[in-house]
């Protein structure tokens, strides 16, 4: 394998010393479960390598009154085993279950699987539903940025070379325990994503009272389908009105074929797991 | 490439080497220390032959850094046996004929104890979506999940 450096701090305030010097040079790794494969495979450059999975600080699940908050280096296994994720935002939870294998679970982190910025990122849908917010924190200071702004390409976001993740953030809602996710993949385990959607849904009154759609692995990043969720608020739900939406996924998507799904099979089950992930929810 | 000094136990044994940055933990456990019980299989995570428990946890030896392991707990396969004696789940292996080539198995074994110990009385579903990344390529599926399923009705009272 190629050379890379490798520092592993104890602290927070070495770790954005380090990023202020070394800039685009440190890559930060925490399970190095992305990473360690991307340099076998020549896709990043060696570089120095800055491991957090050090820092415990990091590492929570929080609830408040207002907030539910998670540190950057808990593992998708920590996921898993935390009440409150099982309890207040079930479709995180279920997301975390279909994430790769319990050995991978147990390295991989929340704040790695979206630096990553994979348009297939498991753990991106859910949390774009549940509007979190990614904060950050850099020398400079901290920022906080919505995560449907967070990212702008495939592997590519708008963290600056010497910032990094802190946490992930979302308001403490009863809305978030009506979500569902569901993941299409090659097979049923270890499989990377052909089509994933994550949903929250209230239904008033046989009227679509509020509706968060976000996909995954069907345009360049993982995507909040807004213009989809505006044409089913307020509307009776029958099935004129699933045909419609699908008919907009379809619009609102923009996959491209790889060695797992050709996109016009991308766009096709966009619109049957969204028809899946409604009724679900409905039923 | 300037070297990493590093302290861990690994099966009881506390050692302290000196890694270079770049260096996997499968490649010190298998190239330095000689245990070759754990495998190397696919190299990018995808097929669990190299699983070691990480601080009583199974992670991939492939993609876990020999440097990232310092201070930490190792346990391969060779660290199962008490005085001789097999682990009980090497041992529901062995009478349900669990193992063909034997590559796999290692990672099995190890994955299918944490398994027992998260979840002492798994259903067969349970077994299969805690093992899904573990392959075994002789396709011996059905005796490996028979073997975990015995292992777990005679009780998993072992703790290592």
């Amino acid at each position: 394998m190629s050379q890379f450096r490798y520092a592993f701090p104890k602290t927070k305030e070495e770790i954005l010393n380090i990023l202020e010097q070394e800039k685009s040079e440190a890559c930060i790794v925490a399970g190095c479960s992305n990473v360690l494969p991307y340099i076998k495979d020549k896709i990043i450059p060696p570089k120095l390598l800055l491991d957090i999975s050090g820092i415990e600080e990091l590492n929570y699940i929080q609830k408040n009154e207002t907030n539910l908050c998670i540190g950057a280096t808990t593992t998708i296994s920590d996921l898993i085993n935390s009440k409150i994720i099982r309890e207040e935002c079930n479709l995180l939870h279920q997301a975390a279950e279909e994430f790769a294998d319990p050995t991978v679970r147990n390295r991989a982190t929340i704040g790695g699987n979206l630096a990553d910025a994979s348009p297939a990122a498991d753990m991106a849908p859910p949390l774009l539903v549940l509007d979190a917010l990614v904060e950050v924190e850099s020398r400079e200071g901290k920022r906080e940025i919505f995560l449907k702004d967070f990212f702008i390409g495939p592997r590519k976001t708008v963290l600056h070379d010497d910032e990094m993740i802190i946490s992930i953030k979302f308001k403490n809602d009863p809305i978030n325990r009506q979500g569902c996710f569901i993941k299409l993949g090659l097979r049923q385990a270890m499989a990377i994503s052909v089509v994933t959607i994550a949903m929250i849904l209230k239904i008033e009154k046989n009227k679509v009272k509020d509706i968060r759609i976000a996909m995954g692995s069907i345009a360049p990043i993982p995507l909040r389908l807004f213009k989809t969720e505006e044409f089913l608020k307020n509307k009776e739900v029958n099935d004129d009105l699933i045909e419609g939406a699908k008919n907009k996924i379809y619009d609102e998507v923009n996959p491209i074929s790889d060695i797992r799904a050709s996109q016009e099979y991308r766009k096709y089950v966009s619109g049957v797991l969204f028809k899946r992930a409604f009724k679900k929810l409905t039923n | 490439m300037e070297k990493i000094p590093i302290r861990f136990t690994i099966n009881g044994q506390k050692k302290e080497v000196s890694v270079k940055p770049n260096d996997l933990l499968i490649n010190l456990i298998r190239d330095d220390l000689y245990l070759t019980g754990t495998k190397y299989g696919c190299g990018i995570g995808e097929c669990g032959a190299c699983t070691v428990f990480l601080n009583n946890k199974p992670v991939l030896s492939c993609l876990t850094l020999a440097s990232a392991v310092d201070g930490k707990e190792i346990t391969t396969i060779e660290g199962l046996d008490k005085e001789n004696e097999l682990h009980p789940m090497q041992i529901a292996f062995l009478k349900n004929a669990a193992v063909q080539c034997g590559f796999c198995t290692p990672g099995m074994i190890l994955t299918a104890i944490a398994l027992l110990k998260e979840n002492p009385m798994p259903t067969e579903t349970e077994i299969r979506e805690y093992m899904r990344g573990n392959l075994c390529r002789c396709t011996g599926y059905v005796q490996i999940i028979k073997a975990i399923k015995s292992c777990a009705e005679g009780g998993l009272n072992e703790s290592i």
